[in-house]
């Protein structure tokens, strides 16, 4: 009688899940963008991985050419035509991204303004070694009084032209936004939905890690450990601007690349702002933006740009979020933070 | 011609004790299966009095029987047959028996009297928790976060392990003076 | 099998010396398992366009890594990694100090070198700074 039951448990179903083990993760890191980007593909065949990143390489090269704040190149061009009150003859992209840029510096109140070319480039942050003496405040104020701005623009079928010969474009506030974007259609356009695009520092995240979200860390202002952690809800950009990326310093002063257009002078009293939202181009140019506006402002242009999940951290470390970004987001260390009611 | 005859399966004196044991450590199981846990389908195991009983008085083999029908059949029971609840409680009961074999084996080389109930008890609550842990890791929760559980759940088998040991002692030595 | 208990109490010798070999065994659980999920164990070393290089953090040591402005020095100290020197302006990289937890990252991008640590039970996918 036991030996029936013996064929019984013999009879066992070894029918287990083959789950999410790390070698369905597939990881590259490309130097593009002027940085280190980490591009992270879940459950992608070998080959399609290999050429869906060698898509991404080539793509982002050709942005970085093509869009380069300084050196010559199409985005060149166009500044040159701008600069002598000539039409220039813009591609779809072309158009497409500029267009974009207007909207959105309209909505930040021109604080994420990409035609202040001349007053970077004035700053010294049209190099790639940064350096001082910062500009005299005549030259600066010369540059604030002419006033440019991407409403200053006008785009008549494909023909851009510029009404104030001082616009000078340079969309290095919100281009890695915008390229990782574009990598990301790349990748769903060869069907992989399950990705992280991270260029220094700044990514979107699609789809999941198999079973569980994505995780991602934020990282703390100036120290190495992590702050937050939040679980990626679908389709979502976090990126965060930083007094800390680029910078110079000149007899003790510090002088960091994030221009306000209103003053004509980097902006102060904010360490960082991060933002999570869905695509990364309004997530880079509201982050700038915020971080412009400063503890004061910050709440007010995030309503204006669509942002919700936000958090600023300012000269005194206290960390200020929105409702929404504290109910997203777990703060990790010690803090002092102040969770922003709104207005 | 003849009629077909019937398959007679004869029961013999063992196997009506294993299926009494057996039934006593299912309906433990099916009570146990009622009680809340830390995880879906980590239970402490009280049907194992059961088997440490079967254990000390009738050998590894009879405990065997006991434990694994009262997986299978207790599953069947609840109707948690072929889920993931069933597949912890496999586990488990496997990983206890086979250190329990190994400890019985070993038993007679230890000194004074060998283990008893509760030295038996603990290293089988031990492993089945063990157990229990890795199939949740290979089958359910895919990643070793779940390890970060294993301390307490460990503390707690050891506790359980005691508790079912003198238990599963006090019931032998009662069986013992009648 | 039937056999027999000699003894009329509830716990043998053997019975005893298990218990306490579980309760010695039970705090080491704890200190393996718990909290420690976040010290350092590997460091991944990354010069851009390259393979990465997994350095465990339990040897102490140094590394000599050559990236396109020349080399950078990485020491490993007792589960922690830094850099020593480098060819770069800012130096940066040095300035993030000792690097231990999961997650923790300094990089210095004129050098192209990246060194991000990985706790035993790493935390995150990505890391947003």
């Amino acid at each position: 009688m036991r030996q029936f039951i013996l064929i019984i448990v013999v009879l066992i179903c070894g029918c287990g899940r083959q789950d999410d083990a790390d070698d369905q993760l597939h990881q590259s890191q490309l130097l593009a963008l002027g940085t280190l980007v980490d591009i992270s593909l879940w459950h992608v065949d070998e080959k399609l991985a290999e050429e869906a990143i060698q898509g991404i390489d080539s793509q982002l090269r050709q942005f970085h050419h093509h869009w380069h704040s300084w050196l010559p190149g199409r985005l060149h061009d166009i500044n040159t035509a701008l600069a002598t009150g000539l039409d220039i003859e813009l591609n779809d992209n072309e158009l497409a991204l500029l267009q974009h840029a207007s909207q959105l510096a309209a909505q930040s109140e021109q604080l994420f303004n990409p035609a202040i070319g001349r007053l970077i480039g004035l700053w010294g942050f049209h190099s790639d070694n940064p350096e001082g003496p910062p500009p005299p405040d005549s030259a600066i104020r010369k540059l604030l009084q002419q006033n440019p701005r991407m409403s200053d623009l006008v785009f008549s079928d494909h023909k851009l032209h510029s009404n104030n010969t001082a616009v000078q474009l340079d969309v290095g506030a919100f281009a890695k936004g915008y390229a990782i974007d574009q990598a990301i259609t790349l990748l769903r356009q060869r069907g992989i939905d399950n990705a992280i695009v991270n260029a220094g520092g700044d990514l979107r995240a699609i789809g999941r890690h198999g079973q569980r979200p994505w995780r991602i860390g934020i990282r703390h202002p100036t120290r190495p450990g992590v702050i937050a952690a939040v679980e990626i809800q679908g389709d979502e950009s976090v990126f965060t601007s930083g007094n800390y990326e680029r910078f110079y310093d000149y007899q003790g002063q510090r002088y960091n690349h994030i221009i306000d257009p209103h003053t004509g002078y980097p902006s102060k009293h904010t360490l960082s702002v991060t933002v999570i939202h869905t695509d990364a181009t309004t997530a880079d140019a509201a982050a700038t933006a915020m971080f412009i506006a400063g503890p004061e402002h910050w709440r007010a242009i995030a309503r204006q740009m669509g942002i919700e999940q936000a958090m600023l951290i300012d000269d005194h470390l206290t960390v200020h979020m929105t409702r929404e970004m504290a109910q997203r987001v777990e703060l990790k260390q010690d803090l002092k933070s102040a969770i922003e009611e709104p207005a | 011609m003849s009629t077909p005859q019937p398959l007679h399966l004869h029961a013999s004196r063992d196997d009506r004790r294993i299926a009494a044991l057996a039934a006593l450590a299912i309906a433990i199981h099916v009570i146990e299966a009622a009680l809340p846990s830390p995880l879906p389908g980590i239970k402490p195991g009280l049907a194992n009095v059961i088997t440490l009983v079967v254990l000390v008085q009738y050998g590894w083999a009879d405990a065997a029987w006991v434990s694994l029908l009262r997986v299978f059949a207790g599953s069947l029971l609840i109707g948690s047959f072929m889920t993931p609840t069933f597949a912890l409680s496999l586990a488990g009961a496997c990983s206890s028996l086979m250190m329990l074999a190994l400890a019985w084996r070993l038993n007679p080389l230890l000194p004074g009297q060998g283990l008893g109930a509760v030295g038996f008890g603990v290293l089988a609550s031990m492993a089945h928790i063990g157990g229990q842990l890795i199939i949740a890791r290979l089958l359910f929760i895919p990643h070793d976060g779940l390890f970060h559980l294993l301390p307490v759940l460990m503390t707690a088998a050891v506790l359980f392990g005691i508790v079912s040991g003198i238990i599963s002692q006090s019931i032998l030595i009662k069986l013992h003076q009648d | 099998m039937i056999k027999t208990i000699n003894s009329p109490g509830l716990f043998t010798k053997a019975d005893i010396v298990i218990i306490c070999a579980a309760l010695l065994v039970l705090p080491l659980l704890y200190t393996q398992f718990w909290g420690n999920g976040s010290q350092g164990e590997i460091a991944r070393v990354q010069v851009a366009g390259h393979e990465p290089l997994q350095i465990p953090l339990q040897r102490s040591q140094r590394y000599t890594i050559k990236g396109p402005l020349g080399a950078s020095i990485i020491e490993v100290d007792e589960g922690r990694i830094r850099f020593v020197s480098s060819p770069c302006r800012n130096k940066l990289c040095i300035h993030s100090g000792w690097l231990q937890h999961d997650a923790d990252f300094a990089a210095c991008l004129p050098n192209l070198i990246s060194i991000t640590v990985s706790g035993r039970n790493p935390r995150f996918d990505s890391i947003n700074f």
